[in-house]
């Protein structure tokens, strides 16, 4: 029991189930205690002892339907019950001697047998349609050819070849051969054939669903690794969604983890030395207590984003994050501009974040850039209410079709507020490169970054919430 | 825990049968669930929507095992002094009040501080001994002679701080109290832990616990536990009631009906001795089901839909058999 229970971990895991070993060995004595008669209550028993979420439930018991067949369970059975005739040292050895016991003897002596007697072991079995033997064997070749370590799905017809002949395929086929040229057998050369192709069948079947459990994750890991920290604005239409999610999880974290430090700041221990002072003149009786408190201030943050050409991109991401992040973020004012400027704030409170970005994209993208107009606007609708505790957030690649930047206004921006970060989906060595003024910008940002991958922005965003 | 009768908890089963003599309906997996926790010392987390019957279970299971049930309310800012322990001040205060006269007497003849010092050692740290300690839940729990059932209610409610401070206790079953020493339970008890998901849990915290989901129930087992609760209605008003309820959890509203709002429901319904189940009852008890203003206001003119859509079910399945 415990290496197929061993495998199902393994694979729970590759699906994005946390389990720990503490849990393995909870599951572990539970299935002792329950034993594996009744599937349901074995399905129900190891969600309760290894999956912690109502998600991780879902797709384990997804994956308890694929891994543990009727069949396997008869398998589990026999084994058990192997290991109990045999009452030896319960070590993998005994599986592996029961089972090529099962499994018939190597080429070199089959000859010889289908020579003496009529029928291969295999051929046997076939007739005789033991499945639960079938399967142990099919199982315990896939072990041998490591089906579980399979790289690429073109690999499945080759494993599953291999897997035929360490059953016994090929006396198989010989005794199917010697059949054939007997006439008085017609009816079992028939039967035979008819079985034969059923079980390569059953072992084609058995081996796509092993690629399906244990190759198949694996890429998909790879891929969120990879999604993480390709530039933004070259990731596929096809993988937004997943990345949503990513930036989801990416802000729930960030939300929990400043959220946390926001309470420790509201308690504090009593600071002596100011108290002291403070009742110095009430003759020393200690009337009015001081207490030391961290402050921490919820940063305010106005987020200009230019949503033209190839920056819509990672502006999507940047306010899908920022807007992700309203626990910790609750005063995030928004404005977008091509060549003029909005405040899109109202629209993110009024509909769900993805309906909000797709309106944007469609009222305020798709026009020639200029900064210098926006800027204006923005010094219409929003300067007055910069103060010192502002973080002004600008992402653009500042590429002003040669018209005036207005960089005037911007150094306005900079002198009222508390810090200015100019976030560049282009790398260094493209700015002020063609009809970028990224360079008149420049003295008037706290820090100019580059920032065109999902770590990027989640990087930014947590020394953003850190020193606000 | 000693759980005096070891055949109660023999299997699944017996435990699911226990429970429905003591008027508690329970799927499978919850039976499956007391049963693990009992044989594996393994404290349970129990998640799901408010009103199912989560802190029932540990309440039924603290009465079928004979067992003390020992409950804790989680609250934001709940901490150790009230969880744990607390020292009894005002007891401490009044000792050392009264005992004022020995104390002199003892330090009679001491010259100097030091000597003072080293007579007053000598009499160990009566203040702060078990005599002047104020158990709370936890600690209780675990000086519970044959364990208890410790129900930890809303554990989401409480801080993550609080949270870490459980896991102690969770793993080991013993607590450490700085002045006395580690205490360690004298018998494990059976810890439930309930949790509306309003804050998702740690996983240090999770990993320690068997994992419960109860979902609402399905409507055959709602009808059996109407039954069981409320056995004077008649049996065919049961099935349209708990149709009714089904219909109105498939609808987006802000606080989703209950099995605890059924019953409430059901009981009215023996109350004002109604017959069948119309508009004009609906929407006079509506607010027995529906707990805000606005899930009524939205669900009032849906109710002669609702009940034929009910109806029309019932019609099927009595078809069908």
């Amino acid at each position: 029991m415990q290496k197929p229970l061993g495998d199902f971990i393994h694979v729970l895991r590759e699906h994005g189930v946390p389990v720990s070993p503490a849990e393995s060995l909870d599951a572990m004595q539970a299935t002792r205690l329950i034993g594996i008669a009744q599937p349901q209550l074995l399905c129900s028993v190891l969600g309760m002892t290894l999956a912690k979420t109502q998600d991780h439930l879902l797709v384990l018991e997804a994956l308890f339907d694929q891994f543990f067949q009727r069949n396997d369970l008869v398998i589990l059975d026999n084994q058990d019950e192997a290991h109990e005739e045999m009452s030896s040292t319960d070590t993998p050895e005994t599986t592996e001697a029961q089972s090529s016991e099962d499994d018939p003897p190597t080429p070199n002596n089959n000859d010889a047998q289908t020579a003496a007697a009529d029928a291969s072991p295999l051929g046997q079995q076939l007739m005789d349609n033991e499945q639960a033997a079938l399967s142990v064997a099919i199982a315990a070749a896939g072990a041998q050819t490591g089906v579980q370590k399979m790289q690429a799905i073109t690999q499945q017809s080759q494993v599953a070849y291999r897997i035929m002949q360490e059953i016994g395929g090929q006396a198989l086929s010989q005794e199917l051969l010697e059949l054939s040229e007997m006439p008085d057998q017609a009816t079992r050369f028939n039967e035979l054939k008819r079985r034969q192709q059923q079980l390569q069948q059953q072992v084609r079947e058995y081996v796509e669903q092993q690629y399906l459990l244990f190759t198949l994750p694996k890429g998909q890991q790879l891929r969120t690794k990879n999604l993480q920290r390709v530039k933004l604005t070259n990731v596929d239409h096809h993988y937004q969604a997943q990345m949503g999610q990513l930036i989801q999880k990416a802000a729930k974290k960030l939300a929990s983890m400043h959220s946390r430090r926001r309470k420790v700041s509201k308690r504090g221990i009593l600071d002596v030395r100011r108290t002291i002072a403070a009742n110095a003149a009430y003759d020393g009786l200690l009337f009015h207590t001081k207490w030391k408190t961290t402050r921490i201030e919820r940063p305010k943050v106005l987020v200009l984003c230019d949503v033209s050409g190839s920056v819509s991109r990672v502006a999507r991401f940047l306010l899908l994050f920022l807007h992700s992040l309203q626990d910790v973020l609750p005063k995030v004012r928004s404005f977008v501009f091509a060549s003029d400027l909005g405040e899109v704030t109202e629209l993110f409170e009024r509909l769900p974040v993805e309906d909000a970005l797709a309106e944007i994209m469609q009222q305020w993208a798709n026009r020639p850039t200029d900064y210098g107009r926006a800027l204006e606007d923005f010094k219409r609708l929003a300067l007055d209410d910069l103060d010192p505790k502002t973080t002004v957030i600008m992402l653009g690649d500042a590429r002003n079709n040669q018209s005036d930047g207005r960089t005037d206004i911007w150094q306005q921006v900079y002198q009222r507020s508390q810090r200015v970060l100019w976030l560049n989906p282009e790398g260094r060595f493209s700015w002020d490169s063609g009809d970028s003024i990224m360079g008149e910008y420049a003295p008037y940002c706290s820090k100019v970054e580059p920032c065109n991958s999902l770590n990027d922005i989640n990087r930014i965003l947590n020394s953003l919430l850190k020193h606000g | 825990m000693i759980i005096r009768h070891a055949d109660k908890i023999q299997s699944p089963q017996r435990i699911q049968q226990s429970f429905e003599t003591l008027g508690y309906i329970c799927s499978d997996s919850i039976a499956t669930a007391v049963y693990l926790a009992c044989q594996l010392q393994k404290p349970i987390l129990i998640e799901g929507p408010p009103g199912v019957g989560k802190t029932e279970l540990a309440k039924k299971t603290a009465e079928y095992l004979n067992a003390e049930l020992i409950r804790m309310q989680c609250y934001e800012g709940l901490d150790e002094a009230k969880a744990l322990y607390e020292w009894k001040y005002g007891k401490q205060l009044l000792y050392t009040q009264l005992l004022k006269d020995q104390l002199g007497d003892v330090m009679r003849g001491a010259k100097g501080l030091d000597e003072s010092v080293s007579r007053l050692h000598q009499f160990g740290d009566i203040f702060y001994s078990e005599e002047f300690l104020e158990t709370r839940p936890l600690l209780q729990a675990l000086k519970s002679e044959d364990g208890a059932i410790l129900l930890i209610d809303e554990i989401d409610k409480a801080d993550q701080e609080f949270e870490a401070f459980l896991l102690e206790m969770l793993s080991d079953y013993q607590v450490s109290i700085p002045e006395i020493g580690t205490i360690k339970a004298k018998s494990k008890p059976i810890v439930m832990l309930t949790s509306n998901n309003t804050r998702e849990l740690g996983d240090a915290l999770k990993r320690r616990c068997l994992h419960l989901y109860i979902p609402f129930p399905e409507p055959e087992l709602e009808q059996r536990i109407i039954s069981s609760q409320v056995p004077e209605l008649k049996a065919d008003l049961r099935e349209q009631l708990v149709n009714f309820v089904a219909e109105l959890r498939e609808l987006s509203l802000k606080k989703t009906p209950a099995v605890s709002e059924t019953i409430d429901w059901a009981r009215a319904l023996v109350l004002l001795n109604t017959e069948e189940l119309d508009r004009d009852f609906v929407e006079k008890t509506l607010n027995l089901l529906l707990k805000f203003q606005e899930d009524i206001e939205q669900v009032t003119p849906e109710i002669h839909q609702l009940l034929s859509d009910s109806k029309s079910s019932l019609r099927r399945r009595a078809k069908k058999s």
